[in-house]
């Protein structure tokens, strides 16, 4: 039962290491963390009525046993650093061993919350293409370790030699604060955080508790502005007021958030692996070789436009099926200006020509059927709204008619595909702007659809798909294409695939 | 997109697909599975509508449920039946050089495609009334998100396993799929 032996000479075949002797405490945190919210809120909110014995030790008991398993499961899990893999021993009475090949592994999450910072430790994950769970998670190593740890899956197990000067990783892209600021003005994380805190409170906390609150407050606001007496006009400009002092608040809060989380950007570059570092209080540094890159897209939102930005963000083969996605290697760039995101897809995509000079644009007189769904789900409101109440009131949703026109104009002028050797590309919004790319030897299946509406036409869609694809993402597809094109292309990017071999 | 075509071929998957006949012809499946096909969208409509039907009764106090639900779900069985053998009829499926294609739909029309090299892993399934029919279900798994897994069902038992058997055979000869 030694202590973590130090890693002078890491892929010595043998010798069995453990984790960080503080391991269990980060365990037994992260364990409590599920529990400790439930547990809170029975305590304060919950105790009126299961009072007794069994109330007050009830939750002792529970952190007892959490500490039991978290010390037990420090004591049985150790790993073996190999020539060509790593292999992960854990398990008292359902033992597990498991082995890694490190050419399995596609994301490297190196991970230290505030407390792993003061205890010099983090949290190590290693990614496997699919699978809902990363391959390995270790919490918690020495910071140094896991970094040698890093690195060694860098060189597939092969260290350079000691007196070799360690090679220079490229900076691509880092992020001053001014840069974060913006990403926080463009971004929505505040009003996503308010949101989740809602919905948080309301599973958590009992019904009357937070419906109360709403009532207390809801009341005494507008028992003070009816003592005030103020014309309509006044109310007006007040509600118009509060609505901008929220607008506000929420923005700088985004902004807030996005230090938090971005503060230190980097984007790095060595040996055709990227790395990210980043936060301020927790840091976070994700790595991925290059080639595991899947597809890409290219954002540019109203905001962005405003303050002359993009944000270029990638997907893996990782899947990270109901996590928050924020750890996983997603965003290259958070913001950057559009030439640097051009700049960066060039480099990381040598073979590829961007950005793109010749799009295919929709076929002339496609436009309506942008237009189409939300037209008819219009007319559909508006009718329901007419048998149910018959008033003229029941006509507004028809005034999005013109407006959604007009857009789908737009957006068809701005629409279309872009098609060569390498690479296959798609772009499309009007307000906000999306250009989503992926290289042909990544395509895993095509798809070709046609509806009703398409064969009266004439006209195809066809569907490309990518691994780990997000399903916020925007599809890759070319839509209402002539038919002829539609297959030609079809047929031809089927025959690529067919023999070119899947490169990961 | 003429310029595509001038990549070079990699040699070991061509070796793989080269004992595909090529341009092999669009099959059809076997029409003794019309009737599973139709039993499974039968089920499939009848259910949600027995459902609504209920609800719909429960709510407008017009008709009794007991005899709204049946009735609804008759009928509703009887169009999926309906639409469950036309679907069968209208499934159409190939292996040619290029990979595995599947044709399906008659108002919405979608033609999948899987290249050979693209296959990560095969399911063959047999229900009970399946294995009575001779009948199997072919899955075909991809690495892709939206079009993961490319379900067949109603081929016929050793079509489906000469198509789990020719498109595995590329599988052996990638060391590195992964």
């Amino acid at each position: 039962m030694q202590a973590a032996a130090p890693m002078d000479n890491p892929a010595d075949n043998g010798t069995e290491h453990r984790l960080h002797p503080w391991s269990w405490l980060f365990v037994l945190v992260q364990q409590l963390k599920q529990f400790i919210v439930p547990l809170l809120a029975l305590l304060v909110f919950g105790g009126g009525r299961a009072d007794g014995f069994w109330a007050g030790i009830g939750p002792l008991v529970a952190v007892g046993v959490l500490v039991v398993v978290s010390l037990l499961q420090y004591f049985t899990y150790r790993y073996r650093i190999g020539r060509d893999g790593l292999s992960i021993r854990d398990g008292l009475l359902h033992r597990n061993l498991r082995d890694i090949p490190y050419s399995r592994i596609h994301n490297v999450v190196l991970h230290q919350s505030l407390l792993h910072r003061l205890f010099g430790v983090a949290e190590v994950r290693l990614e496997s293409a699919g699978g809902q769970k990363p391959e390995a998670q270790m919490r918690v190593l020495r910071l140094d370790q896991a970094l040698a740890l890093e690195d060694l899956i860098k060189h597939r197990g092969q260290l350079p030699e000691a007196g070799a000067p360690a090679s220079v990783a490229d900076r691509l892209l880092s992020l001053p604060t001014a840069e974060v600021v913006r990403l926080g003005l463009v971004s929505n994380r505040g009003m996503i955080v308010i949101a989740a805190a809602f919905g948080g409170a309301w599973q958590l906390f009992p019904d009357r508790v937070v419906a109360n609150f709403f009532e207390t407050t809801g009341r005494e606001l507008f028992g003070y502005a009816s003592h005030l007496q103020l014309g309509w006009m006044t109310t007006a400009a007040a509600v118009v007021a509060m609505v901008l002092l929220a607008i506000v608040l929420l923005r700088l809060l985004s902004v807030a958030l996005a230090l938090v989380q971005y503060h230190g950007f980097l984007l790095s570059e060595e040996q055709k692996r990227l790395t990210v570092e980043r936060g301020l209080l927790a840091k976070l540094r994700t790595s991925v070789a290059r080639r595991r890159i899947q597809s890409w897209t290219l954002h540019e939102g109203f905001l962005h436009r405003l303050l002359k930005r993009r944000s270029l963000q990638v997907d893996t083969a990782v899947a990270e099926m109901g996590k928050s996605d924020h750890r996983a290697f997603r965003e290259v760039a958070p913001i950057a200006t559009p030439e640097a995101c051009d700049a960066l897809v060039r480099h990381l995509l040598p073979q590829a020509q961007w950005p793109r000079g010749e799009w295919t644009a929709l076929a002339a007189g496609t436009w309506w059927r942008l237009f189409l769904p939300m037209a008819i789900l219009c007319v559909l409101l508006a009718t329901g709204l007419l048998l149910r109440s018959g008033g003229a009131w029941s006509l507004l949703p028809l005034l999005w008619l013109p407006w959604g026109a007009y857009a789908s104009r737009q957006r068809a002028e701005r629409e279309g595909y872009a098609v060569d050797e390498r690479l296959v590309a798609v772009r499309s919004g009007w307000w906000s702007r999306w250009w989503r790319f992926a290289e042909i030897d990544k395509l895993q299946a095509l798809r070709l659809e046609r509806s009703p509406i398409d064969r009266r036409f004439g006209t195809a869609t066809l569907r490309l798909d990518t691994a780990g694809a997000g399903s916020l993402a925007p599809p890759l597809r070319l839509r209402f294409l002539p038919l002829a094109t539609a297959e030609a292309l079809y047929a031809t990017l089927s025959r690529t695939l067919a023999q070119r071999r899947l490169r990961w | 997109m003429s310029e595509l075509q001038g990549i070079p071929p990699v040699t070991n998957v061509a070796d793989a697909i080269a004992e595909i006949p090529p341009d092999a012809d669009w099959q059809h499946l076997p029409p003794r599975g019309a009737g599973l096909a139709a039993l499974g969208m039968a089920i499939a409509f009848a259910i949600p509508c027995v459902i609504a039907a209920g609800f719909v009764a429960q709510l407008t106090d017009w008709i009794t449920p007991w005899l709204l639900a049946p009735l609804v779900g008759t009928l509703g069985a009887v169009f999926g039946a309906w639409i469950g053998i036309k679907r069968h009829r209208r499934t159409l499926w190939k292996l040619d050089q290029d990979g595995f294609a599947l044709r399906q739909g008659r108002w919405w029309q979608t033609e999948s495609r899987v290249p050979v090299s693209r296959v990560q892993h095969l399911d063959l399934k047999r229900g009970p009334l399946q294995r009575g029919l001779r009948l199997a279900t072919l899955v075909i798994h991809t690495a892709g998100t939206r079009m993961a897994a490319v379900a067949v069902s109603g081929l016929d038992n050793d079509d489906a396993e000469r198509l789990r058997d020719r498109l595995a055979r590329q599988l052996d000869h990638e060391d590195d799929a992964l």
